[in-house]
């Protein structure tokens, strides 16, 4: 009986105006959050990575340069970090893509509900595994698996580290790739089946045409993904700072970052560099993202 | 189209998903295997031990470690991310406003997890003043869960409770009464499973708390000011300084079992009521 009362109209109108702005500002405080988090993060950043912007200027980009910190006369290139970064991200993602677009359409087209969701679900489990454990089996598995097959003394390399990043990158192409091939098998699918086309001939000519868009956006987030993972890659790379080869070491801006954070003073211009190492990196993610959603503002309008 | 070019196209696509399941189910069959026969009462219960440490003993306090992050960041991550989603999207009607906040989270979803580790360290260590320890820590791991948390929750209020709330907004409802009585009471388990998630995931990252908090040995913190121990961060010295490799597949089975447990849980609810997952 009382809940019935409390659903009086004039009760709302009245009373509880109090009630609900305490509420609506409550809630508020937690939305603001995330705006604060983000400048106060952004901010830092780039207070840090002054010195080093300042100082060294060019020389952080310097194609001949090398990083040495440590050294007496120190040298901070990041260009050699850079392109590890890139290139890792960037095999990866080849390598990844067509195996998860293959597998989203193999479960969207050849699979029963019952069966799909089943896979889903291992492919999800996929993606809770953490990153230290992805970069363990990754030394135990692939890097001595390189030492054995290929006959390399050190089987850390960039190859590795490659297909390491493809795995973890694999469930969030699989679920992103799903979404398109599920909106255009609805759309175009019962009309391609009325036209007397098979499965395959639609999947070539009618599916894979068209989700184009939604792959290259899928691949583009993929990418941004993989260049900010840090323990797995960090963990089969090698980490030497020089210009990556196939088989050879190198190193990336995140693992540069976990590994030397510790060891450089605060304040020094060793961990500015890191900090401006780290701008550089969000700066390419930002640049990554805007390409992402302009693809698929125009894969929507 | 030829016979054989279908065939090809079969093929190529079983191949595909065969290869990915593959994979899935050979990371985790492979750490159980190797790491499964290691695991004993012991391993669970004792405390590190030998010299280096790490090659005797077990990983207890890493686990209890673990789980306090895993708490302390979700509480704190969770209920702001709550919030957050819930003011997006039932009271925010500014669209400047809106797009600002949806920006920013997006945006700290985009950051990479060493990042929260480095700001985290020279942020609240240095600046802030705050000692390496479990809060700390927790703080980071927050961070870098709140957007994850916050993403889930607002995919899920906006598609199934927005309806809701506009008809009682229309039958002359309040905002906050229409929460509290109409929608919370609906959709808790679900937002409960979103927060578990994040924790799991929390749970599993090692970058962000190598500098704030995580030290190589330490017992089981009595006060959230004190250093932990991190099962991943464990894990990862374990094999970086080749300390000892069977005790690294341990630890690693004892972590997957763990956030398999938290994951599994988090699917429970959605199994009973017979909805789909978060």
């Amino acid at each position: 009986m009382r809940r019935w009362a409390s659903l009086q109209p004039d009760n709302f109108a009245t009373g509880n105006k109090l009630k609900e702005k305490t509420i609506r500002y409550t809630l508020g405080v937690g939305a603001l959050l995330a705006p604060i988090f983000v400048v106060l993060m952004l901010a830092h950043i780039c207070q840090q990575a002054w010195p080093a912007i300042s100082e060294i200027g060019f020389g952080l980009l310097d194609p001949a340069g090398r990083w040495q910190p440590l050294s007496v006369n120190p040298a901070y290139s990041l260009l050699p970090a850079l392109a590890g970064t890139l290139y890792v991200s960037l095999l990866a993602v080849l390598l990844s893509v067509p195996l998860g677009l293959g597998c989203a359409l193999f479960l969207h087209f050849y699979t029963g509900k019952r069966l799909a969701a089943a896979m889903m679900l291992l492919v999800d489990l996929l993606a809770g595994v953490p990153s230290v454990i992805f970069g363990f089996l990754g030394l135990m598995v692939i890097v001595r698996g390189f030492e054995t097959g290929f006959s390399m003394t050190a089987g850390e390399c960039v190859l590795a580290a490659a297909v390491l990043l493809a795995i973890m990158l694999l469930p969030y192409v699989v679920s992103t790739c799903g979404e398109s091939i599920a909106d255009a098998r609805a759309r175009w699918l019962p009309a391609a089946a009325s036209l007397g086309s098979s499965k395959e001939y639609c999947i070539r000519k009618v599916i894979l045409p068209g989700i184009r868009p939604g792959v290259l956006s899928s691949a583009l987030t993929a990418f941004g993904r993989a260049l900010g993972e840090t323990m797995a890659v960090m963990m089969v790379i090698g980490n030497s700072a020089v210009y990556p080869k196939l088989f050879g070491r190198a190193q990336t801006i995140a693992g540069l970052t976990a590994l030397e954070v510790g060891s450089a003073e605060y304040g020094s211009l060793h961990l500015s560099a890191i900090y401006a190492a780290n701008l550089i990196l969000l700066l390419l993610l930002g640049v990554v993202w805007l390409m992402a959603r302009l693809i698929k503002k125009r894969m929507e309008g | 189209m030829k016979l054989f070019d279908k065939l090809l196209i079969r093929i190529l696509l079983v191949g595909c998903a065969l290869l990915v399941v593959g994979v899935t189910v050979g990371v985790n069959l492979y750490v159980f295997g190797q790491g499964g026969t290691f695991l004993s009462p012991a391993f669970f219960l004792e405390n590190p031990g030998g010299i280096p440490v790490g090659t005797a003993g077990g990983v207890f306090p890493a686990i209890v470690g673990t789980l306090y992050l895993g708490v302390l960041s979700a509480g704190m991550g969770g209920s702001l991310a709550l919030a957050g989603a819930l003011y997006l999207v039932f009271y925010c009607r500014n669209k400047w406003l809106c797009s600002v906040i949806q920006g920013a989270v997006h945006c700290l979803s985009g950051f990479p997890s060493i990042l929260f580790g480095l700001t985290g360290y020279t942020l609240l260590v240095y600046s802030f003043g705050l000692p390496r320890s479990l809060m700390t820590a927790s703080i980071t791991i927050a961070a870098l869960i709140f957007p994850f948390i916050f993403i889930r929750m607002q995919k899920l209020l906006r598609e199934r409770y927005l309806p809701v709330m506009t008809a009682s907004l229309s039958l002359g409802v309040g905002r906050g009464h229409c929460l509290c009585r109409l929608i919370l009471p609906d959709v808790w388990p679900q937002l409960v499973a979103a927060v578990l998630l994040g924790m799991s995931y929390g749970m599993g990252a090692a970058a962000p708390v190598i500098y704030t908090g995580a030290v190589t040995y330490a017992g089981v913190p009595d006060s959230v000011w004190k250093p932990f121990m991190s099962l991943p961060y464990h894990l990862y010295l374990l094999v970086s300084d080749g300390i000892s490799i069977q005790y690294a597949y341990g630890t690693a089975c004892v972590l997957i079992l763990l956030l398999l447990a938290i994951n599994l849980l988090c699917r429970l609810p959605g199994w009973l009521r017979g909805r789909e997952r978060v």
